[in-house]
């Protein structure tokens, strides 16, 4: 990057038999960018210039702000702090501040701002000013925003599925932790599910729930009795030994649910709920009687 | 609500009783008071009270319905609470009421088969 700065200063040099028009071609190239604000400011922060795309970006033409402290751009809460003299003090001493935040507009508007400030000096290191450069970020911000919502959205509804396994049978197999907020979707899930579909036991499987502590327990429990108000019963598939062991160890009341070790047993008990059997065919020719 | 609108009907060997969508609390409790008057004349195998219309459900609601419940039982008949909706078992859970010896059951028409068959045990015990 330096590199190429000295060449293309070598290059002015070389080509100094016409520098007027170099340098009015690179005023025309500042003043028509229209994605970028490019601003000079004097060494006390106020701003010397003002091309085209500051004025898009922040609604004041060059003659209303010129002359102005660039403090207008920023929220209050950030002048309070002491933010713009602190970003004009880091560009001084480390030549080049960046950062990404909050700017306002003419209105009063917040728009989110990726903002460069580099400092300039002349040969012998004077500080001439800072060249401020601003671009929009709105957009992206909100999209990362929405992508973020979405995979939240998701993953909600991911994480509780609850499968009518049978006529009559709901599944539901809970993977990962529980905290308050998933139960609590997963009481809603489940009992819309149960409603709608007129099922009269849902398997509630534990297979993979890594641990449980008294609060998940206690959401367990909640969640079984208000399925019971509806008039389904439940079962508690999936408690592994070391679960079933911790239970015991917090002391929890598990006496008035169902509760089998695998999920295979959970069904069988499921089966006998609902007066239903499974049997099987002993060869070709009572498959083709039934 | 007029007393005159709460409807407790005798069929065959049960009761039906429909609670009104807005029960205020002097509808529930003449609707207890009906209920039991009810079951003194006709001494019913079972008491199948549907709440399906109730959309909202507070704790004075909650607690006579669980009352009327063992009222029921201890005048020696078996009380059923039929299509409770999500969202009111939700609130019920949240302010902690217990089936306790109430039976649950999804609608009316499950209600009328678990009234048939023998009481089942609050749960399978091993």
């Amino acid at each position: 990057m330096k590199k190429s700065n000295k060449n293309s200063r070598e290059q002015l040099a070389q080509t100094s038999a016409a520098p007027k028009s170099i340098l009015r071609m690179l005023e025309m190239l500042v003043d028509t960018v229209r994605d970028y604000g490019v601003i000079l400011l004097d060494p006390d922060g106020k701003v010397l210039s003002w091309n085209g795309g500051a004025e898009r970006l922040k609604g004041w033409t060059a003659d209303e702000i010129i002359g102005q402290h660039f403090s207008k751009f920023y929220p209050p809460e950030d002048v309070q702090r002491g933010k713009t003299e602190q970003e004009l003090k880091e560009a001084a001493e480390h030549g080049r501040f960046e950062d990404e935040g909050w700017r306002l507009r003419k209105d009063g508007s917040r728009f989110w701002a990726n903002v460069v400030i580099t400092a300039l000096r002349d040969e012998n290191g004077k500080l001439l000013g800072f060249g401020k450069l601003t671009r929009d970020l709105s957009e992206r911000r909100q999209a990362e925003e929405r992508l973020k919502q979405q995979t939240k959205e998701t993953l909600e509804m991911a994480t509780v599925p609850v499968v009518q396994v049978w006529d009559g049978i709901l599944l539901v197999p809970i993977i990962g932790t529980l905290n308050s907020d998933r139960t609590q979707q997963l009481m809603e899930q489940l009992l819309h599910r149960v409603a709608a579909t007129n099922s009269e036991v849902a398997l509630l499987d534990i297979t993979g729930v890594p641990t449980i502590d008294t609060q998940i327990a206690q959401h367990l429990i909640e969640t079984i009795s208000a399925v019971r108000l509806l008039g389904a019963e439940v079962i508690l598939t999936g408690v592994r030994p070391i679960i079933a062991q911790t239970l015991v160890h917090l002391g929890i009341d598990l006496s008035n649910v169902m509760t089998r070790s695998s999920l295979a047993a959970g069904l069988q008990v499921a089966f006998g709920l609902l007066n239903l059997g499974v049997s099987q065919n002993a060869s070709n020719a009572t498959r083709a009687a039934t | 609500m007029n007393e005159s609108h709460l409807s407790v009907l005798k069929l065959r060997d049960l009761l039906l009783v429909t609670v009104p969508a807005e029960a205020d609390d002097t509808t529930v409790s003449a609707l207890q008071q009906k209920v039991l008057e009810a079951m003194e004349r006709h001494e019913p195998k079972a008491v199948v009270m549907d709440i399906s219309l109730v959309e909202t459900l507070d704790s004075f609601f909650a607690r006579t319905i669980s009352e009327t419940a063992q009222m029921i039982n201890i005048m020696g008949s078996r009380a059923i609470i039929a299509g409770m909706q999500p969202a009111v078992a939700v609130a019920a859970t949240e302010i902690g009421l217990k089936l306790g010896s109430i039976e649950a059951s999804l609608n009316v028409d499950r209600a009328l088969d678990l009234a048939e068959k023998p009481r089942r045990g609050h749960t399978s015990h091993e």
